[in-house]
């Protein structure tokens, strides 16, 4: 790949891998993200997500092949690299003896800010995250979600490039989640950043731009998200019966591969005409306590793809 | 040279020190202790040796225990930024790793110069700072020794994972250093075998030098036992040697490997 194509990349990963001993955390990841996109790694628990963000973001070697991360070597240039990135990591950065604005000009002041635009970014920052009346305060005394929104804007005070967001809204409440999403989305609207995430909850890649589902430190699927979902299926078949063990299989050979859940098992469908399923329903009969059908979202992809059968 | 990181490092120190009270309160008291209890107890057994009493003797011994501890406290926040998560602000931010050693090494020195600095001032208006201190040599004393004892501090916090076996640190290190040293007698009367350990703990020249500046050469072997510039070349050497240990072991990612394995969900492995 050519200097110019590397410029307009934000993230460019070819086969990198992390081994901790016998364990193979990130296995031949190759990851190409443009500048100002929003882009969502999604994966199951031990699925290689944070390995793969920590070695971008310099703070781990790769055991082999190589990244470059704003067109930095990310082991060679490690310093620069972290000159144009930010990072959120999943536990709170912030140090609980020290008040806001002291955890800000911390933060600042190691990135060589002055102390002048320290403080005009920490007046700007808390602003748009609501904190402002909170600048003399503890950080001990904020509650969860605050310290997450903190932590967010410690990410940002230096004007980063790029911005790894590794799982922000991980143990926060639902009307704390979408207010850091406001944040979020109002700071990419503003700065215009690439911004690199990682989430368990799955409507919140919705809005990506680009999602890679990784298992076993693996690439399993990637694109818009809408594309991912519409490429699992067209509906999403459920059938619940007492008997779902023999009568799975039995579908299986008209209904393809299926995820089974207790008493419900799931079926891809790929057609848009119905008429087939309500046919079933008929033909099942007793057999069956219910037999209904949806529109797949990411939590299918994801479920699918945690399942190993996609 | 990263300049404002330095200084954020050095800040941060200064701040959560004052903001320590209890810290701070316990780093003056300490020492008052050793002086008057101890000092008075021993110093009534030992009477006075060519006109200088045991409290006299003990003023260098405890103002360098005042560095050694504070010293030590300050080194250990490496470990205390390492399990509270601070410690991912520093990893992250631009510059080569080596530079959190240093920060924190200068952070640790200079916590214990300035708690020198306070408790000095307690001793001059009890009168224990005669007019026979040497103030250019007590200035270098306070810089050197504080620097090596931030240097021990900075070889047990590189080693150290949590602070859970902090009341090993200071039965194992702080304590041994601090007795194993000419603080409470003078070395070149010690038997033989105390006298090589003694010789062989860098705080031992930390307290002769304090010594140089607060009680001189004395014929009566109650003053420093050693020539100025072997201790302050010995002090010299062996921060420079803990400070590239450190360096060393904190450049590999093993030094942080334990918050990386927490956050990687490795915990152990």
């Amino acid at each position: 790949m050519n200097q110019a194509a590397d410029s307009l990349l934000a993230v460019r990963a070819s086969g990198l891998m992390k081994r901790y001993g016998q364990v193979v955390a990130v296995d031949g990841l190759d990851l190409d993200i443009p500048s100002g996109q929003f882009f969502g790694l999604l994966g199951p628990n031990g699925s290689g997500k944070t390995s793969t963000i920590h070695m971008l973001a310099t703070l781990i070697r790769p055991s082999g092949g190589s990244a470059k991360v704003a067109g930095h070597d990310v082991v060679r240039d490690a310093v620069k690299v972290r000159g144009e990135i930010g990072l959120v990591f999943q536990e709170s950065a912030l140090d609980r003896s020290l008040t806001v604005a002291e955890n800000l000009r911390f933060a600042g002041l190691l990135h060589s800010l002055t102390p002048a635009t320290i403080r005009e970014r920490t007046a700007e920052l808390l602003d748009l995250f609501g904190l402002a009346d909170k600048t003399s305060r503890p950080v001990g005394s904020l509650s969860g979600g605050m310290r997450r929104a903190l932590d967010i804007v410690r990410g940002m005070i230096h004007h980063p490039r790029i911005l790894f967001l590794d799982e922000p809204t991980i143990g926060l409440d639902l009307p704390n989640r979408r207010s850091i999403w406001r944040f979020i989305d109002k700071l990419r609207a503003r700065t215009g950043m690439t911004v690199l995430l990682t989430t368990h909850y799955l409507e919140e890649a919705d809005s990506c731009d680009r999602i890679a589902f990784i298992k076993s430190g693996k690439l399993v699927q990637s694109g818009p998200p809408g594309q991912l979902v519409e490429r699992l299926a067209r509906y999403i078949v459920e059938i619940e019966s007492r008997d779902i063990g023999a009568l799975s299989q039995r579908l299986a050979s008209k209904l393809g591969p299926y995820l089974k859940d207790g008493e419900v098992a799931q079926f891809r469908y790929s057609e848009e005409d119905v008429t087939p399923l309500a046919k079933l329903q008929g033909e099942l009969g007793t057999q069956i306590t219910a037999l209904r059908w949806r529109r797949p979202n990411l939590n299918d992809v994801f479920l699918w793809i945690a399942e190993g059968k996609l | 040279m990263p300049w404002r990181p330095l200084y954020a490092v050095l800040e941060r120190e200064v701040v959560r020190m004052f903001r320590q009270r209890t810290r701070l309160v316990a780093a003056m008291v300490r020492p008052l202790i050793w002086l008057f209890v101890i000092g008075a107890g021993f110093g009534a057994v030992l009477g006075r040796a060519s006109g200088l009493s045991y409290q006299q003797f003990l003023v260098p011994g405890v103002l360098g225990m005042t560095m050694l501890f504070g010293a030590m406290l300050a080194a250990l926040t490496v470990v205390y930024d390492k399990e509270s998560g601070v410690m991912r602000m520093l990893i992250i931010a631009p510059f080569a790793h080596f530079w959190i050693v240093i920060g924190k090494m200068l952070a640790a020195a200079l916590a214990a110069i300035l708690q020198a600095l306070l408790l000095l001032i307690v001793l001059a208006l009890l009168g224990y700072l005669g007019g026979e201190t040497h103030f250019g040599t007590l200035v270098i004393g306070l810089i050197a020794t504080s620097l090596a004892c931030a240097g021990i501090g900075m070889l047990v916090a590189a080693f150290t994972r949590t602070l859970d076996n902090f009341a090993a640190i200071m039965n194992f290190v702080i304590f041994p250093v601090f007795f194993l040293s000419g603080s409470l007698y003078p070395v070149n009367q010690l038997p033989a075998l105390l006298r090589a350990v003694a010789l062989s703990n860098p705080y031992t020249y930390g307290v002769d030098l304090l010594k140089h500046a607060t009680l001189g050469v004395r014929t009566s072997g109650m003053g420093a036992d050693f020539p100025l510039a072997m201790d302050l070349a010995i002090l010299a050497g062996f921060t420079l040697a803990a400070l590239m240990v450190a360096s060393w072991r904190f450049s590999r990612e093993s030094a942080y490997e334990p918050m990386i394995h927490i956050l990687t969900g490795k915990r152990g492995s």
